[in-house]
């Protein structure tokens, strides 16, 4: 024990480079695939209710995680907008270098539903957003069917 | 220690590629497992949820991830992890925290979603190999099974054909697996015939990448008593780990499974188990595995397990069932779930509840069996009725 106080770099003593290289293709699943193919095609949003008790999910699941109700037929259309519940405003990228402009994310808890999106916030000042400020979502044009087709969320 | 019961399972279909999230797949079995026995989650006091490798999703901590599939959400939950023993020790975690007095229900889940995988879980494998003796090798899973399946058959003379009569057996069981994704009715000459993977390894030998999940419902006796006449008991369960290097193991024969099997016999006050356990469901992720498990579980000498199979005796309507759901080989290898699949089949069983898989008699006790982890762990459970 001890050497790496000594030592900065492990290269200098015997040692094994290695990765882990595993790719993945994940499926959106029975609930996923409704949400996003709405999300594309139509510019909604999609949520299911468990009629026992009375939540709301989104994303959209097809069982209560409360009661296991399953909740394959009931589903429903909710608005695309909301409120930030709470956000932060980040000032590095993923790799610590300063982001040339900081960007918001937030927490958008969608209207009529318990749940909602973490996403970033567009079209606003920074210094401008508030815990509670009403959003709506800025869908792109070219859309794919994946959570990057919400651009962002926008003040109303 | 209490007495504890498994009064209900459920198993989803075993397919290559699902639609399903692992967390949907979870609750399609969770769900029928208490539909089978009038539960509702509301009555689980605790849940145990197991699957393989977090880099077979693609997700890491992905115990703590399917916990609303699992129904776990704001119980007391806790994930089980022994790679491929996994099916059969997430029960065993299930049955301790009832056996123990702390809960009476526990809701056990078993999952494995391996398609996400690209292009092959190989990728996923070859980090559980030591990473400065092995992985230089680029080691496939496969190496590990060629290299014991060589020297099972070196040490006591056996020909690719003994071995094949198992994958023969397994796959024709599984024709009457309602889950099953590889029921088919194969000669020996198909299984030599086949792609020859990592020799002795051929294609048919060893089953494939599979998505699928299992559940069980465990009961304390007075709860068991209120929710069914038919309760099956767990009167036994063991578990024991070889060491992680190879280099320092008897490849021919797997003692740790033998290990856990004593500790399940010794639990379950079996002195014979050849006599006193009317169905086996081993470990068949490959078809010598079959073999090579049930002499470690002492149901015969070691090397006599393909004589048992030549003659017979362990075809569904043999002296001694072995693997009358079709196996891993038959049924799918998800990994956790297939472990867990041997245990509903054997509740099942018992129950008289197999349909077309029936064996004959009134069979009173089985024992189910996984294997994994390095291929270093062992398994068991003796259920009895
Ligand atoms: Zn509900």
């Amino acid at each position: 024990m001890g050497i790496t106080e000594k030592i900065n770099d492990l290269r200098d003593i015997k040692s094994w480079h290695g990765e882990m290289p595993v790719q993945y293709l994940y499926t959106y699943g029975i609930a996923g695939e409704k949400l996003f193919r709405a999300i594309k095609d139509e510019k909604k949003f999609l949520a299911t209710k468990c009629p026992d008790c009375n939540f709301v999910y989104l994303p959209p699941r097809i069982y209560c995680q409360e009661c296991f109700t399953n909740l394959e037929n009931s589903w429903r259309e909710v608005e695309n907008k909301g409120e930030v519940h709470s956000f932060t405003i980040v000032y590095l990228d993923i790799e610590n270098k300063p982001l040339d402009v900081p960007e918001v994310i937030a927490l958008i808890r969608i209207k009529g539903t318990n749940g909602g999106f973490i996403h970033k916030l567009g079209e606003i000042n920074p210094e401008k957003v508030n815990i509670g400020l009403e959003v709506k979502a800025v869908f792109k044009e070219k859309r794919e069917g994946n959570i990057l087709d919400i651009q962002y969320f926008k003040p109303v | 220690m209490r007495k504890v019961a498994v009064v209900g399972a459920g198993l989803t279909k075993f397919v290559r590629r699902s639609l399903e999230t692992g967390k949907e797949l979870s609750y399609e079995a969770s769900k029928m497992a208490l539909d089978s026995c009038g539960l509702t989650l509301k009555d689980i006091d605790c849940v145990v949820f197991g699957s393989a490798p977090d880099a077979f999703d693609g997700m890491h901590m992905k115990g703590e991830y399917m916990l609303d599939g699992s129904g776990g959400f704001r119980k007391p939950y806790m994930r089980s992890y022994v790679g491929g023993g996994t099916g059969v020790f997430t029960p065993i975690q299930g049955w301790y925290h009832i056996a123990s007095g702390l809960f009476d229900s526990c809701l056990v889940v078993c999952e494995e979603k391996m398609s996400t995988l690209r292009p092959h879980p190989q990728g996923a494998f070859l980090t559980i190999f030591d990473h400065t003796l092995e992985r230089p090798l680029e080691p496939n899973l496969l190496w590990i099974f060629a290299l014991e399946m060589n020297r099972y058959m070196h040490e006591h003379g056996l020909s690719k054909k003994d071995i094949a009569l198992v994958s023969v057996k397994n796959k024709k069981n599984a024709l009457d697996h309602p889950c099953a994704l590889l029921a088919q009715e194969i000669t020996v000459e198909d299984v030599l015939n086949s792609e020859v993977l990592a020799w002795p390894v051929q294609r048919l030998d060893v089953s494939p990448i599979t998505d699928g999940a299992g559940a069980l419902v465990l009961v304390s006796e007075e709860k068991a008593k209120q929710i069914t006449d038919k309760p099956v008991w767990i009167e036994g369960v063991g578990w024991n780990l070889e060491t992680s290097y190879w280099t320092n193991r008897d490849l021919y024969y797997p003692k740790q499974v033998e290990y856990a099997a004593r500790m399940a016999y010794e639990m379950a006050g079996i002195k014979d188990p050849r006599k006193e356990i009317n169905i086996v469901e081993p470990y068949d992720p490959f078809d010598y595995k079959e073999l090579h498990h049930l002499e470690g579980l002492l149901f015969c000498k070691k090397g006599e397990a393909p004589k048992l199979t030549r003659e017979g005796v362990t075809k569904r309507d043999g002296d001694l069932p072995v693997c009358p759901s079709g196996g891993l080989l038959g049924v799918g290898n998800p990994i956790a779930a297939a472990g867990l699949m041997k245990i509903c089949e054997i509740f099942w069983q018992l129950r008289g509840e197999a349909g077309a898989r029936q064996v004959p008699g009134t069979p009173k006790r089985g024992l189910a069996q996984a294997w994994g982890d390095l291929m270093q762990v062992g398994t068991v459970i003796i259920l009895g009725r």
